[in-house]
């Protein structure tokens, strides 16, 4: 039984339902749309529809099965009539079983409604006085959807093709898809970044949604992190999403920040916050980190990638959750997760895009009520590196060092024979290009992939910003039986 | 006596009831200043879960203190 049909008969409805009973499904709903007797005020007699089927029914089946996933229902189907109808005509059927009622009614809606809206369907009324002659069923309806157009973005002289190009090739982690995140994610889905990856471990509540649009009532239950993307995907389809739904730490930390050109914490407690600001350090990117309290927010870019003052700077040790109020028990507005969370995605498209201003060593408190923000100046606390280096054997603001890692020039690296493998990403060896030639270009999403070919007998240096990449890197080639595969330490950064 | 110019944040714009206030102090330092205003408030934070900032910097919390100047206390807030 195919999801979407077309019938030139009159449709059945009784024996479409039947089909679609299911033991999981406690709940059905359907849809007739029938042939009114009016139309714009005029007397309508009866109706034809024609459709082009061939079209109509890869794309009506597309739209059933979008509807049926995205809603967690169980089965769905849609019969359109074509052909001469008389009024009261059954003109459109759908149907939806589902566990309970609310995915039932939600995704038999968005049925109709995407019926309605993409195929293409035409009909013609024949009045008692005279014809309609042919018109598309709904406005426009065309089956190709839209471009995403970033030209109102691109038209600012610091961004140009260019830039556009740049958040194109950007990967950005953001870490909790709450009240912050939400906004975060919408605002870098619009700013078109290549890759966002989304990492919450929990599901949508009801008493989250007054200040995270990103879900909708039916997603109440839903991993967030899963919600989110899907969501995103409809939004601008063009960029890729990947859900992390679980507990972030530092080992899940190491393995997503690799190669991404920052993190955005939009987590709701300290212990998080630390751990996102840590695993920056030891990635060596810029973490933007954000927290709202009630009608106030604070705002601070960890430069991590630049030896930047960091979370721990700022805040004891001693800083421990339940000492100050979180969004559950001290309450907040909608607005000041959204005003902090755009102010986080600002930060990060200035960092991508190069603009001025960027935020470094600082502070920003934004008092939303007074309306007042200030830049404080918030430098490297010299009592912090030592706690930073304790909070992590592996030391947070170097990158550890083993048995994979070689100091050494890299021109001496080429002379003694080594190939050397650049694994960063193309924006930043255009950059930053390495001093010596004849290297290979692989961004270790692609190594990773296993596309490097690793030819025996010969030694491989590979090369990063500042060593950490590089190293997980090669940790990955020697783990896979590649003995003579080496990291340079410290990166680029230490070849000054 | 100097005369600073304070601004509260978070939990101890809570506390003390008010967003910023004008005070004549006695106090020395900032950490002094918080102890006067803490009695007067009831701030339940301790100093070490504080950060104190004069004048648009983050500072010691044993630093003289000068008349006019600005002194913002900043509690820690983690919600998202
Ligand atoms: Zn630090």
């Amino acid at each position: 039984m195919s999801a979407f049909s077309f019938s030139a008969a009159p449709i059945d409805t009784a024996g479409l339902a039947g089909p679609l009973a299911s033991p999981a499904a406690g709940g059905f709903a359907a849809f007739e749309g029938r042939v009114r007797d009016q139309n714009e005020g005029r007397t309508v007699r009866s109706l034809e529809y024609e459709a082009f089927e061939a079209l109509a029914v890869a794309e009506g089946e597309r739209i059933v099965a979008d509807a049926v996933r995205r809603h967690g229902a169980t089965l769905g189907r849609c019969v359109h009539r074509t052909g001469r109808l008389a009024v009261g005509d059954v003109a459109v059927w759908v149907g939806v079983s589902a566990p309970h009622r609310a995915e039932a009614f939600a995704a038999c809606r968005e049925i109709i409604d995407a019926v309605k809206h993409r195929l293409p369907i035409w009909k013609k009324e024949h009045y008692a006085d005279a014809d309609s002659g042919w018109v598309n069923c709904e406005h426009a309806a065309h089956p190709a959807v839209a471009e995403f157009d970033y030209s109102r973005q691109s038209a600012l002289p610091e961004v140009g093709t260019t830039g556009q190009r740049r958040l194109a090739e950007a990967h950005v982690v953001v870490v909790g898809a709450g009240g912050l995140g939400c906004h975060v994610l919408a605002s870098l889905a619009g700013a078109g970044i290549g890759r966002l990856t989304i990492v919450d471990h929990d599901r949508v509540e009801a008493s989250n949604l007054h200040r995270q649009p990103l879900y909708a009532i039916a997603d109440v239950g839903r991993p967030k992190a899963e919600a989110a993307a899907r969501r995103l995907a409809d939004y601008n389809p063009g960029l890729r999403y990947v859900p992390v739904a679980r507990r972030f730490d530092a080992e899940l930390g190491a393995a997503l920040l690799a190669g991404a050109n920052a993190v955005v914490d939009c987590t709701d407690n300290f212990a998080a916050k630390f751990l996102v600001n840590d695993a920056a350090q030891r990635a060596g990117i810029p973490a933007v980190i954000a927290s709202v309290y009630q009608y106030e927010g604070q705002l601070q870019v960890v430069r991590a990638d630049r030896g930047g003052s960091c979370l721990r700077c700022q805040w004891p040790e001693a800083t421990r959750d339940g000492l100050v109020g979180n969004c559950v028990e001290a309450g907040v507005l909608g607005p000041v997760p959204a005003i902090l969370g755009q102010l986080q995605a600002l930060e990060v498209l200035k960092l991508l895009l190069d603009l001025p201003g960027q935020l470094q060593d600082e502070l920003l408190l934004v008092d939303l009520l007074e309306h007042g923000q200030r830049r404080l100046a918030a430098p490297r606390n010299p009592a912090c590196a030592g706690r930073c280096v304790r909070v992590d054997a592996a030391a947070a603001h170097a990158p550890p060092a083993t048995d994979v890692d070689l100091r050494l020039p890299l021109a001496a690296a080429v002379a003694a024979g080594y190939r050397i493998v650049d694994i960063r990403e193309p924006m930043e060896c255009a950059f930053e290009p390495l001093p010596v030639s004849g290297q290979q270009s692989m961004p270790l999403g692609r190594l990773l992939d296993g596309a490097l070919a690793v030819e025996a007998g010969h030694p491989y240096l590979l090369v990063c910003a500042h060593g950490v990449r590089s190293h997980a890197a090669a940790e990955f080639l020697r783990a896979r039986g590649h003995a003579n595969v080496w990291s340079l330490a410290g990166g680029l950064a230490a070849q000054s | 006596m100097p005369r600073v110019r304070l601004q509260y944040f978070a939990l101890l714009r809570e506390e003390a009831g008010r967003q910023s206030e004008t005070v004549d102090t006695a106090a020395a330092t900032p950490a002094d200043l918080y102890a006067e205003l803490a009695a007067r408030h009831g701030f339940r934070l301790p100093v070490a879960q504080l950060r104190v900032a004069v004048n648009a910097a983050f500072s010691d919390w044993d630093r003289p203190l000068r008349d006019g100047d600005e002194v913002v206390f900043i509690p820690p807030v983690a919600g998202g």
